[in-house]
């Protein structure tokens, strides 16, 4: 549905993002994810045609977004990162108008101008002047004028940026129910949004791609040892020795707030039963025993950092 | 073309929702209708005739447009409206036209008013209403010109002030340039005064129609819309 190969684009003698590649299928939701200033808006303002690249291609939904952008155009629905309205409109006037430079007819508006005030929570803003809406009713007309015209693509840059925490979870998961009639991009610099919105994510650094997987695959594939949390009740003041001396433990380092150490494993092995035993044998207490899962947030942060060492 | 129209009529609608088009009625035939009870009130015996009013309204018209123009392009810049409106499926020159039709319409809107000033001296005395017609159609054909003047110094920049500038001293040059190049040689006053504004309004006022006249508005007009559209495109590779 989104093919991207190549895409290059300089700003003056900087490229913002250089040689990127991907594809996003069809029905797909799909993760940008990068700290601030990784080339994410700029990437999406190139596949939504409002910028062309300085090299590369693009196509969504077949239309090349640089010979055939009028007709791409149709294709996508886009919410920018900072949703810029005319605050002189009211809710619907603007749908209006949306709808109305989208090609749609008349009645084609009317029907889905309350289809998508009704699932972007609008209903009882509908007549107020955009101007006065706070940031979180603003990002939900972003939305709604996105969804508007029923495009194929929705492509939403940081869609949750501004809004308190209980609107992020019903923009989460009004993002989520889109995802079976569109296929959805959006970007993020938050972690956990990724991990909790997105089938696939895309991790991109200095314009660069840096991974691509689902998340637990990503997680997985990072992940260069077995992480065990351990919590025991003992006077001993030399666990941490002890415990490395155990087979196939590479590391032990106490683990802060929780009172007990990570032991690393080797990759691959399962060492719970040994070091249960161990515990035992020694007469300590076992408080806590558990795998340690690697979130998002380590694998981003191994990602982004080793590049730059 | 249906895009440039929903374009203009949103346009001109903000128009009258803000403070603007009433500003500028209110500016427009203030002075306007002072310099007419002026005009008529010089003596018993004066002329029915529009011409010292098509001056003034000439003049008026020079400095409400590059207003009228100024936040058409550049606001839309400065919010970043822009690129929503540039990723549907728009075309950059219905942008244009449509920001500059919405401009032509409210300068028609005043053009229309103003009708009252001649209606009222044919009531009172001898009106030629084939010159009066003639400057009639001058001053919209400035307008022409004026208004794509005016979006071409829009679209250049993001701040308004600076459109109003820019739009001013392009107006300006095309106002004074007969007399600039009179002033500089005999050939180059020649060439200047076919693309003077107030040299192609004077035929036009007198009541002689002339398609040079005509061309020359439209070709103005045309280029200034093209220069727009041009940096409307260019934005794309800033």
């Amino acid at each position: 549905m989104i093919e991207v190969e190549g895409l290059t684009k300089f700003y003056g003698p900087h490229p913002a993002i250089s040689d990127v590649t991907f594809t996003v299928d069809e029905g797909e939701i799909v993760g940008f994810l990068g700290p601030n200033g990784a080339g994410k808006t700029t990437a999406m303002r190139v596949i939504t045609g409002y910028m062309p690249p300085t090299t590369g291609t693009v196509r969504v939904a077949g239309h090349d977004m640089v010979d055939d952008s009028l007709e791409g155009r149709r294709n996508i629905g886009y919410m920018p990162e900072k949703v810029a309205l005319y605050t002189d409109m009211r809710v619907v006037e603007y749908l209006g108008y949306a709808g109305r430079l989208q090609g749609m007819k008349r009645e084609a508006i009317g029907e889905r101008t309350e289809f998508c005030l009704e699932r972007c929570g609008l209903q009882e803003r509908r007549n107020d002047i955009i101007g006065r809406l706070s940031m979180g009713y603003r990002q939900r007309v972003g939305l709604a004028q996105a969804m508007l015209h029923n495009p194929k693509v929705l492509i939403l840059d940081e869609p949750t940026v501004g809004l308190d925490p209980n609107q992020i979870i019903e923009v989460r998961n009004l993002i989520k129910g889109l995802a079976k009639d569109h296929t959805v991009m959006l970007s993020t610099h938050i972690l956990p949004e990724a991990q909790m919105t997105c089938e696939r994510v895309i991790i991109i650094n200095h314009g660069k791609i840096v991974a691509v997987d689902t998340p637990e695959q990503l997680t997985s594939q990072i992940r260069q040892s077995e992480t065990l949390l351990v919590r025991v009740d003992t006077k001993d003041s030399n666990v941490v020795q002890q415990l490395l001396d155990l087979p196939k433990v590479t590391g032990v380092r106490p683990a802060e707030g929780t009172g007990g150490y990570y032991v690393d494993a080797m990759v691959g092995t399962d060492i719970r039963a040994a070091l249960a035993a161990f515990v035992l044998q020694k007469g300590w207490g076992l408080l806590e025993l558990r795998v340690v899962e690697m979130s998002l947030e380590d694998v981003f942060r191994q990602l982004t950092t080793e590049e730059e060492v | 073309m249906r895009n440039a129209l929903t374009i203009a009529g949103k346009e001109l609608r903000s128009y009258f929702i803000s403070p603007m088009a009433y500003a500028v009625m209110v500016f427009f035939f203030g002075l306007c209708g002072l310099i007419f009870v002026l005009y008529i009130s010089s003596g018993p015996g004066a002329d029915a005739d529009m011409r010292p009013m098509f001056h003034s309204m000439l003049f008026l018209s020079l400095i409400v447009s590059p207003v009228l123009t100024m936040g058409l392009l550049s606001t839309e810049r400065a919010t970043g409206t822009i690129e929503l409106l540039m990723t549907k499926p728009v075309r950059d020159i219905e942008v244009a036209i449509g920001k500059y039709l919405a401009a032509m319409a409210l300068y028609a809107i005043l053009l229309l008013v103003s009708l009252e000033f001649p209606l009222a001296m044919a009531k009172f005395g001898h009106l030629d209403w084939s010159a009066t017609m003639g400057g009639y159609l001058g001053l919209l054909l400035c307008g022409v010109a004026f208004m794509s003047i005016g979006v071409f110094a829009s679209s250049i920049t993001d701040n308004q002030i600076a459109a109003i500038v820019v739009g001013l001293l392009l107006l300006l040059f095309f106002w004074l340039i007969g007399f600039l190049g009179a002033a500089a040689s005999p050939t180059l006053g020649d060439v200047a005064k076919h693309i003077s504004i107030l040299e192609n309004f004077q035929d036009l006022e007198k009541g002689i129609i002339d398609t040079k006249s005509i061309l020359y508005f439209l070709s103005l007009a045309g280029f200034m819309i093209f220069l727009a559209v041009r940096s409307l495109e260019n934005r794309r590779t800033v």
